[in-house]
Parts: C-alpha cells; sequence; structure tokens
C-alpha cells in the first residue's frame, strides 16, 4: 500500500473567522492562514518528522492529513488505514469499562467490531491493565488511559501513523515501550508522520524532516540539516512566537 | 471493511443522501456499539438503571392523567383515557427526545470527531436509533397498562414497526435539520426543546381531537406528527387502520423529513467540522 499527500492553502482560522462574522455581522472577514501552501508526499515506510515552533501549523496539518478538517483549498489524499495518536484516550468514555471502550475506539478507527472483540486481550496484556478489564476507564489515571489509548491506535495494523507529542506522554519505561511498539510498525513497512517538539527523538528516528513557520514550509529534507538549521534559528531568536488561533 | 472508508481524498465529491447513506452502512457496527452504549450508559450510575427509561414517561402520564382526566376523560370514547394518554405521552416524549438528542448528537461528540475521522452523520443516525430502541422498551408498559385496562392487545400490534420507522425518519430529519441550523445560530439547540413541547400540544397527545374547535382541527392534522400518533394508536391499541389519506400523509412527510434533514446536513457539513 502506498499513499500520497498534495495538499497546498489550508486554512484553518475559519473558528476565529466565525466568531467575528456572528459579533459584528459580516463587517469584517479575514482569514487566518494557519498552514498555506504546504505540499508533500510520503512514502510507504517512511518517517516524515514535523517541527516546528508554537503556532505553526503542525497540529492543523496533522487534522488535515487525517481527514478531520477539510482542507481551504488543495487537496488530501491518503491510502490505507490511518490511526491519530493525537489527544490519547479521546474517543473514550468514562462510564464504560476498559473492555467496551477498547471495542468502540477500535471501531471508530475501522476496525470491526467482532475483530476487536478478540484483540481486547491482547491490547490490555500490551498496556499491562490485565485487570482492569471491567472497570470503567473513570477509575483509570491518565497515564494508564494514555497507554491503552496508545496501545489501541498501535493494535489496528495502521498503514498510516499520525504521532503527535505522544513521545511526552507517561514514564520511562512506557516511553521505550512504546519507542518499541512505533519502530515494529515502522519495520512491518507503516508510514509514519511524527509531530514533536522534542529535537532528538525526530532526528532519531525521522528518515526525512518537515519545517514548519507560520504555516508555511521552511526546509524539507535529511533530518540532521533540517534540525540544525532550526536549532540555529531558535537560538539566534529568530523566530518569531505567534499566537495559535 | 471496504477499501472506500479505508482511504481518503479530501476532494471527493459529496453527494447529498448518497454520501450519507453509504456512510451509515459502512459505520453500522459503530451504530450498533453507539446505541447499546447510549441505552445502558445513561443511567449505568443510578439503581433503577434501564428502569428510568420506562418510568420517566409513565411519571409524566400519571402527572398528567391527575390533572386531565377530570377534564378530558370523557371526550375520549373509544379506549380508557390513560391508554390514549400513556400512548401519546410515550410515542411524543421519545420524538422530543429523539430530536433533542440527534441535533446535538454531534456538539456532544466534538471530543471524537476532532481527532478521528467517522462521518458527522453517523453520530446523528445513532442517537436517533437510540431514541427509537428506547421508545421501543417504553411499550413494554404501555401493553401492561392496555391489559390492565381490559382494552388487550389487538394483532395490529405486528404493524407498529411501520409508524415506529416514520417517528425515526422524523426524529433523524429533524435532528440533522436542527444540527445543521445550529452551525450557523447556536442557539437553535436551546430552542428546539420548546419547539417539540409545542409541537407535542399540537398533537393532541392528551387531548381528544373532539374536543378542538372544527375550523381548528385543519390545524391539528396539518400537522405530520398527528398521523403518525394516530397511526400508532389504531395499531397498538385500537385493533383498526387509519384512513387513507392520513397512512399516505404520514409516509410521505416521514420520508420528506428525513431527506430536507440530509439535504441540509449535506450543505452544513463542511461548516460544521470546522466550526467544532
Amino acid at each position: 500500500m502506498s499513499m500520497a499527500y498534495k495538499l497546498a492553502h489550508d486554512q484553518a482560522g475559519t473558528l476565529k473567522e466565525y466568531t467575528i462574522r456572528f459579533l459584528k455581522r459580516q463587517i469584517t472577514y479575514e482569514p487566518l492562514w494557519a498552514v498555506r501552501d504546504v505540499t508533500f508526499d510520503v512514502a510507504q515506510g517512511e518517517v516524515l518528522g514535523i517541527i516546528g515552533p508554537n503556532g505553526a501549523g503542525k497540529t492543523t496539518l496533522m487534522m488535515v492529513v487525517a481527514g478531520v478538517l477539510p482542507p481551504t483549498e488543495g487537496r488530501v489524499i491518503t491510502r490505507g488505514r490511518l490511526s491519530p495518536l493525537i489527544a490519547l484516550g479521546a474517543g473514550f468514555n468514562d462510564e464504560m469499562t476498559a473492555y467496551e471502550n477498547i471495542v468502540k475506539y477500535g471501531t471508530l478507527l475501522g476496525r470491526d467490531p467482532a475483530h476487536m472483540h478478540e484483540r481486547v486481550r491482547p491490547i490490555l496484556a500490551w498496556a499491562e491493565l490485565e485487570g482492569y478489564l471491567d472497570v470503567p476507564i473513570r477509575s483509570l489515571s491518565s497515564g494508564m488511559r494514555a497507554r491503552l489509548s496508545f496501545a489501541v491506535a498501535t493494535d489496528i495494523d495502521p498503514d498510516i501513523l499520525i504521532v503527535d507529542e505522544v513521545l511526552a506522554v507517561g514514564d520511562e519505561a512506557f516511553r521505550d515501550k512504546s519507542m518499541g511498539r512505533m519502530q515494529e510498525l515502522m519495520d512491518g513497512g507503516s508510514s509514519v508522520l511524527l509531530v514533536s517538539h522534542n529535537l532528538d527523538p525526530v532526528e532519531e528516528l525521522a528518515h526525512r524532516v518537515l519545517w514548519l513557520h507560520h504555516g508555511e514550509v521552511v526546509a524539507d529534507g535529511d533530518p540532521a540539516d533540517v534540525i540544525r538549521g532550526y536549532r540555529e534559528t531558535a537560538r539566534a531568536g529568530a523566530a518569531p512566537r505567534r499566537a495559535r488561533p | 471493511m471496504s477499501t472506500s472508508t479505508v482511504d481518503y481524498d479530501s476532494d471527493a465529491p459529496r453527494r447529498p443522501l448518497v454520501t450519507e447513506l453509504r456512510n451509515v452502512i459502512a459505520f453500522r457496527g459503530l451504530i450498533r456499539l453507539m446505541v447499546m452504549r447510549d441505552l445502558t450508559v445513561r443511567y449505568k450510575r443510578s439503581v433503577l438503571g434501564v428502569w428510568w427509561t420506562i418510568l420517566q414517561p409513565l411519571l409524566t402520564s400519571a402527572v398528567m392523567w391527575l390533572v386531565f382526566s377530570q377534564i378530558f376523560g370523557e371526550g375520549v370514547s373509544e379506549v380508557p383515557f390513560a391508554v390514549y394518554l400513556v400512548s401519546g405521552v410515550l410515542f411524543m416524549t421519545a420524538f422530543a427526545q429523539g430530536v433533542q438528542s440527534t441535533g446535538s448528537a454531534i456538539v456532544d461528540s466534538r471530543g471524537v470527531l476532532a481527532k478521528v475521522r467517522v462521518p458527522a452523520e453517523v453520530f446523528s443516525f445513532s442517537a436517533a436509533v437510540a431514541a427509537l430502541a428506547n421508545f421501543a422498551i417504553t411499550l413494554i408498559p404501555l401493553l401492561a397498562i392496555q391489559l390492565i385496562a381490559g382494552v388487550g392487545i389487538p394483532w395490529t400490534i405486528v404493524l407498529v414497526p411501520i409508524p415506529a420507522l416514520a417517528l425515526l425518519c422524523a426524529m433523524a430529519g429533524i435532528g440533522m435539520l436542527v444540527a445543521a441550523a445550529a452551525v450557523y445560530f447556536y442557539d437553535v439547540l436551546n430552542l428546539t426543546g420548546v419547539i417539540t413541547q409545542l409541537i407535542m400540544y399540537l398533537t393532541a397527545t392528551f387531548y381528544p381531537l373532539e374536543i378542538v374547535p372544527d375550523r381548528f382541527v385543519i390545524f391539528v392534522e396539518l400537522n405530520p406528527m398527528y398521523s403518525y400518533l394516530t397511526t400508532f394508536r389504531a395499531f397498538v391499541y385500537g385493533g383498526t387502520f387509519p384512513e387513507l389519506w392520513q397512512f399516505a400523509y404520514m409516509v410521505g412527510s416521514a420520508l420528506f423529513i428525513l431527506m430536507l434533514g440530509v439535504w441540509a446536513f449535506s450543505r452544513a457539513w463542511r461548516n460544521l467540522v470546522v466550526l467544532l
């Protein structure tokens, strides 16, 4: 399975735009471009790192790629099952048991409920939460939830994995374990989009790095080169910060 | 799972009705899960649990019976007033709750919709189906009351799914219309409760049509919900058939409302996700 992204002129400032329209009855109408003229392809099995300061449009870009937000301009094409590790545990319902949540989350990500029923035990085992099968999710700690969510999202055999800052979650043992899991997926041919402020793991894992600033691509290329450039700019204080929409 | 739900192309054309229907079919497993969740989770922390589904409309009916049985009781000739009242209240409560939950389903699941690519209409549709399932549960006490009141259960009970499907169409259609309108005017969600209550008063839920002055009867009969409720009553306890024009009006208006809702939803969809 292969995939191609083509994406340009992507706007996500519409929240602000609509508020303004509501308040001022359409007097002002100024689009805020969170991501602009970004074009890239990711091959099967490739790991693309995406870096940039706060408000550079990284998360918006990931939401557009994930198909959650329709692009304002341009086009996104993804091929294969996509698993977004954007905010871990987003699909969980507090009152439901771990079992029910695993099935529901997997189904949300596009698997068959029948398939998920069989995967519940392996998933719980990987997350080291075997005893929590029939326990409502609300009694799990946030770290446990993150573990469970990561376990489900990587268990559905994704062809494309979007990883947004999840490397920062959990204790050291869990981080090592999840890095191992991601490595397995990459070796198995999954494409990965890795978004992080933590430059070391990006440099280590990515085959290619995209540097975003103010929604536009500053550099796209070899991880070591791009990250060096990014570090130098950041140190020089030349990267102005902009509030997120 | 077919490849069409796995691959994604942001430029894929969206065809009103066709796209929604395809999405609902593709995500039927998820819809089943969400309906089950709605039935079981809603009252999970309460002692009586699912029994609240039954108790709530019954208590409402009890209050209405106390108030109205003296006033309208004589006017309902064909069955005991309690049967007339409970059948109406159950049907219209289901409608009101169904429209409300379908309308707000998307806002309620924005946490998921902002993270995972699941068609928003799947959430609306499963809310409507859950409301219908709740309604089906409340038929049990209605049938019990019919037995106690000596009305019995006629064979036409097997036809009840027909008005129930019309109810589903109305809940889904109006609910999606509400969801679409809420994109532009959020207040619509708050207004819905008032409007469904108004419809309930217009539907001869707890009063017999006979007490309505002749020149106003047309307004009650024009209300599509009245044709659903009349058909439902005829099947569930009357053992009779509604008049043909009423049955035709029910089928036609149900399909029209559903298509109108889905069409409006399809038009508003793009702005809807961005707003979440």
